[in-house]
């Protein structure tokens, strides 16, 4: 131990001075972080603004839906059901009027003089808040849809809640899946089709909002605010105990129904505001926007990024958003020869990494059959592509490689890092300070010694030689290793 | 008066049945223990009192009130909270985040307040924290310093079971039950345990029924044991009276009872 270290306790496990510190260097950070923003919206293309705003939108969708996959422990695969009547309902309730005359003359359109009615601005000038029905007062009226939407969707989200209660496991997430679907094809049918228009949808939302990283990151941190205060509350220490062990946490007297609703209609909320915003980053509201294709790419954000960890499922979600916005040269027609040369190029990298992560990992041997047939399979693919024969003439369209691409690196994530590229590890000052405590004090050490001293333990040798794999006993023979930790 | 009043208790598993017409009671500030041979249906008697199983047949009386058909956590409101046998920690919470959880069902605070971090909410969890430490405190330091902090899934077999029992303590109970409280620790671990428990009595106020194979410990601290075979309670007394009785002597050791070196004849330690 070099630095001297507070022993923590169960009182406070930050040091007052420290936590000081942290603050300001937490309202330093915001700052830049707001400066830096500003900075990129202005000087960066249209097409970075885009992509910032789709980052802090997904990232709402994925720090909530990971409240469910991650703290309850829940694998929920409604994700884009919940999105898909928040969008509606935000897209219903501030459709323009003129958005709505022409629906209205439209031939094909399914909806009626009545819900072609509801809006945010017939109901404040229902109350006599005419002075809010202005152009330049759209502002109130989106955040006001948005809202709804949330609620809308977090009632949604009490139904979906229900079944998780009685079923488990990938019965349960059978289910979620199952909502999300049926969400959305109830869209269209005859029963709801005058509130979404059926399959037209509503075209013309307002982009001004979900394409402004001040609107959009200003939600995100809003979600990320709600949901990090309530994972590491009472309230998220019970729902973590559900998901570590069920039985325990209920015999614990943890209500699990309770918290389980709780997570899912609060998850269920921050996906509808998730929704409102990006029907309006894409300018309209369509059926096909609400794929169960949503809820993939945010299951491999917060897999990439690490279900037990705030920071890193906005981690994965910025790898996400960066493949899908900066991928499309992925999906261009290109000669078979360069797509060889690429695979030859990737397998190549693949074999490397193999060999470095064995390396690092410290496994022996280091160099396996895996990674030499690897490497082998580089060389022979690059030498074909480098011999350019006939059987390479043609061009290939990289369809839905970005798609492909993804899902190869969450394959990848789940062979070598299961826990994500976090894991379980927070963002945090101490942390990146490197003051994190590894090693027990010297006092700690003296404090335990009396568990390994045979003069204070007359049993310590005899529990070594007991130290049965069934763990019996094992007490005393695994405090070294225990200590190290 | 008594806390805990068990009448005629059954429940069977399909053919089996594992508690038959099972009757006790426990008295507030005593240490009761339940010992049989393995499958006699010790656990699950402490199933049926927490909820996890529903009896077929009898009452289970706490406080005098029926408490059959509650669910596990409405249990724990009343005042009754158990260790298990097989261990069910929270493995990836630290010692103190497994402590705390057990005390959650006290809180009066919504949700929202704890989002919002209100005095009140900071109020509870501050004294959540300090009864943590106080009954993390029971075991010594060993709990108390670095180990705080670290997920349960490192600690020692022995530290484990230290660890649940602080947290049946936190949830604020009245009674505990205790399954095993010894397993899976040496000689001198179980001596100190022992004390610990009588500890837990004295100064804790808690009442505790416990299961244990363990005859030294049971011998050392009951006040009253049960005798249970195969489901049915066959003997019950105090520990010497108890231990000397045919019948123990007999299922334990099965019907040709071997004499051998007097007092140790009665039920021998066996271990799951
Ligand atoms: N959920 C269950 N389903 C079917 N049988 C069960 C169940 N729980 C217990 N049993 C059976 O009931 C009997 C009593 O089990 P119990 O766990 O109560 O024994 P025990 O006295 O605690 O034994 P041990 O000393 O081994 O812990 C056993 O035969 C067991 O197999
Ligand atoms: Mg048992």
């Amino acid at each position: 131990m070099t630095r001297a270290v507070r022993t923590p306790t169960a009182l406070d496990d930050v040091d007052p001075q420290r936590r000081v510190r942290n603050a300001a260097l937490t309202l330093v950070a915001l700052g830049l972080g707001i400066v830096a923003l500003w900075a990129l919206q202005s000087v960066g293309s249209t097409k970075l603004t885009q992509a910032l705003a789709l980052f802090a939108i997904w990232g709402v969708a994925t720090v909530s839906l990971n409240l469910v996959n991650g703290t309850l422990g829940i694998l929920s695969l409604g994700h884009h059901g919940f999105m898909l009547i928040g969008g509606y309902t935000t897209g219903l309730l501030i459709l323009s009027e003129e958005a709505r005359g022409r629906i209205e003359s439209s031939a094909r359109s399914t909806m009626t003089d009545e819900t072609l009615a509801i809006s945010v601005a017939n109901l404040l000038r229902g109350l006599g808040l005419d002075g809010l029905t202005t152009p330049e007062t759209l502002w109130v009226r989106f955040l006001i849809a948005i809202f709804l939407g949330g609620l809308v969707a977090a009632v949604a989200g009490l139904i979906v809640g229900f079944p998780s209660l009685r079923l488990r496991g990938d019965y349960l997430a059978i289910v979620t899946f199952g909502f999300g679907e049926i969400i959305r094809l109830s869209a269209s049918t005859r029963v709801f089709a005058p509130l979404t228009n059926g399959a037209l949808g509503f075209p013309g939302i307002e982009s001004e909002f979900g394409k402004s990283v001040w609107w959009t990151f200003g939600f995100l941190a809003f979600t990320v605010f709600v949901v990090s205060k309530l994972k590491y509350s009472s309230y998220g220490r019970a729902m973590q105990g559900i998901r570590e062990d069920e039985v325990a946490a209920e015999a614990m007297g943890v209500n699990v129904a309770y918290h389980k609703i709780l997570g899912f209609v609060i998850s269920a909320f921050f996906a509808g505001i998730a929704g409102g915003l990006w029907v309006s980053w894409l300018g309209g509201v369509r059926l096909d926007f609400f794929l169960f294709q949503l809820t993939f790419f945010f299951l491999v954000a917060i897999s990439v990024g690490g279900t037990g960890s705030i920071t890193g499922v906005l981690l994965g979600t910025a790898l996400v958003v960066f493949v899908r916005q900066y991928g499309d040269p992925l999906e261009e027609t290109y000669a078979l020869r360069t797509w060889a040369m690429a695979g030859g190029v990737l397998l190549l990298v693949a074999s490397a990494a193999l060999l470095g992560f064995r390396t690092l990992r410290r496994l022996r041997p280091r160099v396996t059959p895996a990674v030499l047939a690897v490497a082998a399979l580089a060389l022979v693919v690059l030498l074909v592509a480098a011999a350019n024969p006939a059987f390479l003439d043609g061009s290939f369209r990289g369809f839905g490689m970005r798609a492909i691409f993804l899902s190869v690196l969450l394959i990848v994530i789940m062979i070598f890092r299961p826990e994500g590229m976090l894991g379980r590890a927070e963002f945090s000052w101490a942390g990146l300070l490197r003051e994190r405590r590894s090693e027990p004090t010297d006092e700690e050490r003296r404090q335990d010694a009396w568990l390994s001293n045979p003069a204070l333990n007359a049993d310590a040798d005899h529990a070594r030689v007991d130290a049965a794999p069934d763990a019996a006993d094992a007490g005393d023979a695994r405090t070294d290793r225990e200590g190290g930790r | 008066m008594a806390m805990l009043e068990v009448e005629h208790l059954r429940k069977s598993f399909g053919g089996l049945t594992a508690t038959n017409d099972v009757s006790f009671r426990v008295d507030e500030g005593e240490i009761v223990s339940i010992i049989g041979p393995n499958g006699a249906g010790k656990s699950t008697i402490f199933n049926l009192i927490t909820g996890v199983y529903r009896p077929d047949a009898g009452d289970i009386r706490f406080e005098g009130r029926s408490i059959v058909g509650k669910k596990p956590n409405e249990i724990v409101d009343l005042g009754i909270a158990r260790t298990f046998q097989n261990l069910r920690l929270f493995m990836y919470l630290s010692v103190l985040e497994n402590v705390l959880v057990s005390q959650h069902h006290k809180m009066r605070s919504t949700w929202l307040s704890a989002v919002l971090r209100t005095p009140a909410y900071r109020r509870q969890e501050r004294a959540a924290r300090e009864l943590a430490s106080e009954k993390l405190a029971f075991f010594g330091p060993r709990l108390m310093s670095f180990r705080l902090n670290q997920p349960v899934l490192v600690l020692s077999y022995a530290n484990r079971r230290r660890t649940e029992m602080a947290r049946a303590m936190a949830t604020g109970a009245k009674l505990l039950l205790l399954d095993e409280p010894s397993a899976g620790m040496n000689p001198k671990e179980t001596a100190e345990i022992t004390q610990i428990i009588r500890r837990m009595r004295d100064e804790g106020g808690y009442t505790i029924v416990l299961v244990e194979h363990k005859m030294n410990l049971v011998g050392e601290i009951s006040d009253r044991v049960v005798v249970l075979d195969y489901g049915q309670k066959i003997a019950e007394g105090d520990y010497h009276t108890v231990v000397n009785d045919p019948k123990v002597v007999e299922a334990y050791l099965g019907k040709k009872a071997e004499t051998d070196e007097g007092a140790g004849a009665g039920p021998r330690e066996t271990r799951t």
